[in-house]
């Protein structure tokens, strides 16, 4: 155990002490499961009490609290959707000149790319708002928020294959095994509630897509961290946490007895062995009585105007859905969870660029506008930070066959793609970072992943080289001894 | 509520003060392995040791002959002086530009740090290497001090109380202490007779016999196979995209077997490294090199074959370092370690060993060759008729293609002028004959055969039809993949940053200088790395596994961080007790029964584990044993312990995995409907947790706790979220669990008080306290009342779970004690060996 871990542990059981002391236990659970308690959703707004975290943190003064992060798996095309090339379009069917291509490595299905022909982007752009940004009809919604949004142009990854690098841009290294961006942060700074996960990931797919790569249990792992600091997944349907609901024929108030009569047991075998740690297990008894009550409040969307789901779309009342899940982060974000990870799967569009990249879009296009200005509208916007994007982007190249449009693709391309970042201490209305003229290469302002993730730490006060866990001797970080903060994007 | 015990209110500062200082004082000049070594290592090494790359000023703290190395007008370190050392000034000196660590990095010293350096330079500075670098030999035992203990593992933890004016526990009670050791050492609960047995047996050997019984059960090698599976990251599935199903269990058996078979724990360790190279290797000995083999494979499309074999190499390695030597050797993957003295170069010559693999690293066959093959000749009788069928509709299609991809006469159909925009994934297939394609390529072609040419596909779709039958019986025929290595020695090489494809120079096999060399003229081969990795001269190995075991009783290693016994690993506060118990391993025989027989039947493992407020001060993590071990069981043992209590257990060992309960759409989720998680009837429900079917990409969700295997894992870490108890709580595991066991209880008994204490003892071993009894029956009235009330509630609740209830009993009474049994089944006692 890394020594940080043991003074949590200390620390949460003194928490523990004194949160008994102050009158929980036995006592204090009557009342979370009395009738006064129910259903009473706490608000963030006015006093936000913090659960967890490590004293000394934020380094400094936060921007955002949260992030909801819009996570596109699969490689979003950055040559069709937001990166506009006119060249690209003059050049279809040509030959990819030499000089673009130099000795970068592709996938295999391309091999190598020498002698591949330029495919223009399949959707016309347009300029957009005040600030003039291009987007392609493929996002008409996203294209009427663009004022609102901060484009980075120039990210590149070091993996060409998607495992790696969803790995990579989700917990700052290729392989599986260390923590995930959320539980560095739910570690390093708690949550603002202890009734619901402090990270929590929610995961769709586009109907009928056939190319969605599905999702490892380490792109939300806690690697090394204590496992409470794993994101939660919600399912879809209605049991979002596993093993949340009574078995069948156990009511609440039965449920509640059964909880009476452990934790009676509990604290006279407390008294009796002396071991703090059953003061551990009384309060995690309390706490998953709490999370019986809040998470089904959270799923009932009842309470939401109609208008506000309907500006998420038609799915926004489907579980399941991409519109669902971005409702779903908003009130957990309202309700105190400190990182959501919204992942949409089906981006990989080798032969399907002309056919499922319309269904993609489609489902995530307004949800994910809905999201920024909802959020906007609620003033949550101030403080919660929104990062859309994929672990990469497309060759500006063709895969596939030219004379066969229905099949149109492109393969996977590290060395260039955009993500665009919305909220909290990031400017709006702002592009940052360029490629060439073809989409090809970066030749201005290159970002690095490890770039992104410790500019997302600063947003939220971390020092991306002082959140560190003492592990297999070292001192671990997300941005491993990379990182710079990407300051002209910060407003 | 009851108001906190007093002890409770601990000081952290004294807690810290326990934990830092320790070490002894006094006179006696500070130890350089295990006081100043850790310093130095912390905060100087980064920049001040074994890492060539980033060294400042030339100067190696890591190195005795550099760092006391007279420089031009001064020394770093002057033995006897410290006011003529450097290291001193700039430690201690507030001039910010001469600071050591640097103001703006995030190390400092602490005052104890500065002066522990400071008189250890006047003490003379005397040098030592690391110390679990340093040879093993067994601690002479301080019979003195030890009072009227015999056990060695007693005398010296007393030894070390007494210094620290600390006395041990008593013993646990009978009840306490069989539950606990049952559990330790067979991961299942006592039965009532058991109980009964020890608690009767007046004789002077009681516990002695229990032990015995409990190592020479079955349950034990079931128990140990579970943290050598984690270890070998086992699972049986690939992982990844496709997560196709594997064959290994049968070296899950294996690895049972050798347990229950006491097999030499040096044995045991040489078949799995490197079983393929004994001479006249038997099929066992080869398949134990599975092992090897656990890795994930990664067969995503478009991924570069030789990016994963390297991986897959250095899987290996890194798996071989954590699981036998304790070191983090994947530190050097990328660069000199920055504080072990292994250098990137030497990590790359103990991947040389693994990197003879034929692996090539293409494809996601869950069955890549080498394999040892369990097919029978009706499932390859199957296989050839279809493979006989293939040439003709083959051929067929061999000859559309001369006409459907024009080319020169000679050439394969990929250099036609027709395919030339094609991506390789049809390329790659069109180069050879179709005999020889695979399912997933004849799909490939089929995708972008023109529509215009009906007869071209309709002989592809013939093709495929049988080739898809072939390989559906290829997929059913048993191969395990084993270690093997190829005839042609691969060149090895020292890869920059990790990369693949970023060779820098060549390699030979070999093990690192700071550890004991080869035998002269051992070949280069992995048996002689396995040899050397039980050799007698291993500092390492012993330790490390007596380490684990010590943590699989004790909840805690000797060395907290059994993953790292490297310089930034815990120093052993015992380590004269891991010593003797690495020594007592090794000259046993590495006789695994025999170390695990020596810890239990210690004073100190049978302790109560009774806190008082005396201790929880002083030691409140326990590393000084003055009490009884007591930790929360991991979710796999919780569940055989439900399984078994209720008598659901089904005893039989070995197979293929099965199927528990599974809560609907896991897997469908996890893999966008590719796979869907269909739960056995009967007796797969209630086979041990160690048999439960293990799908990478969504690990059972009943074992809550259990480690991710995608990478070799040694530490089990321990905490406790909400979601665990709404597992336990609401999983059919346990409601169905508590519903048969207190249908037992009412069908075996017939007092409110006799059916209490028939649940007590099968789930606590001992029966219930009046207050207890107060509380659960008080609750029972309630439950009755409720179901009373409701009854087709109590009718539902009768329904969870495949096991028919026993219709004889009233619906509304067996459902009230379904509740009462549920909460006992969540107590924390129940949930914790002690």
């Amino acid at each position: 155990m890394s020594p940080i871990h043991e003074r949590e542990r200390h620390l949460s059981r003194r928490q523990f002490i004194s949160h008994s002391a102050a009158g929980l236990g036995t006592a204090g659970l009557a009342y979370l499961l009395g009738q006064n308690g129910l259903g009473a959703a706490p608000s963030r707004i006015g006093g936000a009490e913090q659960f967890g975290g490590l004293r000394g943190l934020p380094h400094m003064a936060p921007k955002a609290k949260n992030v909801i992060h819009l996570f596109m798996s699969g490689g979003p095309t950055h040559v069709d959707l937001f990166d506009w090339k006119p060249r690209l379009q003059q050049m279809h069917g040509e030959v990819v000149p030499d000089a673009y291509v130099g000795d970068k490595v592709f996938s295999t299905m391309t091999g190598a790319a020498n002698g591949k022909v330029m495919l223009a982007p399949i959707e016309p752009f347009a300029q957009h708002g005040q600030s003039g940004a291009w987007v392609s009809e493929f996002l008409p919604h996203t294209a009427g928020i663009v004022d609102d949004l901060c484009f980075v142009k120039s990210l590149h990854t070091d993996s060409v294959n998607h495992a790696p690098a969803v790995t990579f841009m989700l917990t700052g290294a290729p392989q599986p095994g260390r923590p995930a961006m959320g539980a560095w942060l739910s570690y390093g700074l708690g949550a603002e509630t202890e009734d619901l996960p402090a990270y929590v990931v929610l995961t769709s797919v586009t109907q009928g897509t056939t190319c969605g790569q599905t999702f490892n249990e380490f792109y939300w792992g806690n690697g090394f961290l204590p496992s409470r600091y794993q994101g939660v997944k919600f399912r879809r349907g209605s049991e979002p946490v596993l093993y949340l609901e009574n078995a069948p024929g156990i009511s609440d108030k039965m449920k509640r007895n059964v909880l009476e009569e452990i934790a009676k047991i509990n604290e006279r075998k407390l008294h009796e062995m002396g071991d703090p740690e059953i003061s551990t297990r009384i309060s995690q008894y309390e706490m998953a009585a709490r999370m019986q009550l809040s998470v089904p409040e959270l799923s009932d969307f009842s309470d939401e105007s109609k208008d506000v789901l309907a500006s998420y779309g038609p799915q926004a009342n489907t579980p399941g859905t991409f519109a669902h899940n971005c409702v779903m982060a908003r009130r957990l974000i309202e309700r105190g969870s400190r990182y959501i990870q919204v992942m949409h799967a089906g981006w990989d569009q080798h032969n399907s660029i002309t056919t499922e990249l319309y269904g993609q879009c489609h489902d995530t296009d307004q949800p994910s506008a809905a999201l920024v200005q909802d959020l906007k509208q609620r003033g949550l916007l101030d403080d919660t930070l929104v990062i859309w994007g994929g672990e990469f982007g497309r060759t500006p190249f063709i895969q596939g066959n030219l004379g066969e449009r229905h099949r149109w693709g492109r393969d996977h391309h590290p060395y260039a793609f955009t993500n665009w970042l919305a909220g909290a201490g990031v400017k709006p209305g702002f592009t940052y970072g360029e490629t060439d003229d073809l989409g090809f290469n970066i030749i201005k302002d290159p970002v690095h992943v490890h770039d992104l993730q410790a500019t997302v730490l600063k947003l939220l006060g971390v020092d991306h080289e002082r959140l560190t866990y003492r592990f297999q001797g070292r001192d671990f970080r997300l941005t491993d001894v990379h990182g710079k903060i990407i300051d002209p994007i910060l407003s | 509520m009851k108001p906190v015990p007093e002890y409770s209110r601990l000081s952290i500062g004294s807690v810290w003060f326990v934990l830092v200082c320790g070490v002894s004082f006094g006179e006696t000049p500070p130890d350089f392995s295990r006081e100043i070594l850790p310093i130095l290592s912390d905060n100087c090494f980064q920049c001040h040791g074994p890492d060539a790359n980033h060294r400042e000023a030339e100067l190696r703290l890591d190195v005795e002959s550099n760092a006391k190395a007279p420089r031009d007008s001064y020394h770093i370190i002057d033995p006897g002086n410290s006011a003529g050392s450097e290291l001193v000034y700039h430690i201690t000196t507030d001039d910010e530009f001469d600071r050591m660590p640097p103001i703006d990095s995030i190390k400092s010293l602490s005052d104890d740090e500065k002066g522990l350096i400071t008189r250890w330079i006047d003490a003379g500075a005397e040098w030592g290497q690391h110390w679990s670098f340093e040879a093993i030999t067994r601690p002479e035992l301080p019979v003195a001090d030890a009072g009227d203990a015999t056990h060695p593992i007693d005398q010296i933890v007393r030894h070390e109380l007494k210094a620290r004016g600390l006395s041990p526990s008593p013993e646990a009670a009978r009840r306490s202490l069989i539950r606990r050791v049952t559990l330790d050492l067979t991961g299942l609960p006592p039965t009532p007779d058991d109980v009964a047995a020890y608690v009767n047996d007046a004789t002077p050997d009681a516990f002695g016999k229990v032990v015995d019984r409990l190592l020479a059960s079955p349950a034990y090698g079931e128990r140990m196979a579970w943290d050598w599976l984690e270890i070998a990251r086992y699972a049986d599935t690939n992982g990844y995209q496709g997560d196709r199903t594997r064959s290994s269990w049968m070296w899950r058996d294996w690895v049972v077997d050798a347990f229950n078979k006491n097999m030499p724990f040096d044995e045991f360790s040489v078949w799995q490294l490197a079983g393929d190279l004994l001479p006249e290797a038997t099929g066992e000995q080869v398949l134990a090199t599975a092992f090897l083999r656990n890795h994930p494979i990664n067969g995503e499309g478009g991924r570069i074959p030789e990016e994963n074999r390297v991986d897959y190499v250095l899987d290996m390695t890194d798996t071989m370092g954590t699981a036998w030597l304790g070191l983090t050797l994947s530190c050097a993957r990328c660069h000199d370690h920055k504080f072990d003295s292994i250098s990137q170069s030497e990590y790359y010559a103990f991947s040389a060993y693994f990197n003879q693999t034929p692996v090539d690293g293409s494809g996601g066959s869950a069955q890549t060759k080498p394999v040892l093959d369990f097919s029978t000749p009706e499932q390859h009788a199957r296989e050839a008729a279809e493979q006989e069928k293939i040439p003709a509709l083959a051929a067929v299609v061999d000859e559309l293609e001369l006409t459907v991809f024009p080319r020169a006469e000679g050439e394969p159909a990929s250099k036609s002028l027709k395919v030339r925009e094609f991506d390789a994934t049809v390329l790659n297939p069109l180069d050879g004959p179709a005999s020889k394609r695979g399912s997933n390529s004849l799909r490939r072609i089929l995708d972008v055969a023109a529509v215009g040419e009906s007869e071209y596909i309709a002989a592809l779709n013939a093709l495929l039809e049988v080739v898809e039958k072939r390989e559906a019986i290829a997929a059913e025929m048993l191969r395990v993949m084993v270690m093997g290595d190829r005839e042609e020695r691969r060149e090895t090489f020292v890869l920059d940053r990790g990369l693949y494809n970023a060779p820098l120079e060549t390699v030979t096999a070999g093990v690192p200088q700071s550890l004991p060399a080869l035998p002269d003229g051992a070949p280069g081969n992995r048996l002689s790395l396995a040899q050397w990795v039980v050799a007698d001269d291993n500092p390492l190995t012993a330790r490390v596994v007596v380490n684990r075991y010590w943590q699989m009783l004790f909840g805690m290693g000797l060395v907290k961080t059994p993953e790292d016994f490297g310089v930034q690993g815990e120093v052993p506060l015992q380590a004269d007790l891991l010593d003797w118990l690495a020594a007592e391993f090794r000259e046993s025989g590495w006789n695994v029964k025999h170390v695990l027989r020596t810890i239990v039947t210690s004073a100190t493992y049978r302790q109560t584990a009774r806190v008082t407020p005396e201790l929880l001060e002083h030691d409140p993590d326990n590393r000084w044993f003055a009490r009884g071990p007591r930790y929360r069981m991991p979710a796999w043992m919780l569940r055989d312990q439900a399984l078994a209590v209720s008598g659901l257990l089904v005893d039989k060992r070995g197979g293929p995995g099965v199927f528990p309960y599974q809560p609907p759409g896991v897997w469908a989720e996890a893999s966008f409907d590719k796979f869907r998680y269909q739960a056995d009837t009967g007796e797969g429900l209630y086979r041990r947790s160690l048999y439960t079917f293990w799908r990478r990409t969504a690990s059972p969700t009943v074992f809550f706790d259990a480690q991710a295997r995608f990478v070799c894992t040694v530490n089990t870490p321990r905490t406790n979220t909400p979601m665990h108890a709404l597992a336990l709580l609401n999983d059919t595991t346990y409601v169905e669990a508590a519903r048969v066991l207190a249908e037992r209880a009412l069908a075996e008994t017939r007092s409110p008080k006799e059916r209490l204490e028939f649940i007590f003892a099968r789930t606590l071993a001992r029966p219930p306290a009046s207050e207890e009894s107060e509380i659960l029956l008080d609750g029972l009235l309630r439950h009755f009342a409720e179901f009373e009330e409701e009854k087709s509630a109590a009718a539902e609740l009768l329904e969870v779970g495949d096991w028919p209830r026993n219709e004889d009993l009233d619906p509304v009474e067996h459902a009230a004690w379904t509740l009462l049994s549920l909460s006992v089944l969540n107590l924390d006692e129940t949930l914790n060996q002690s």
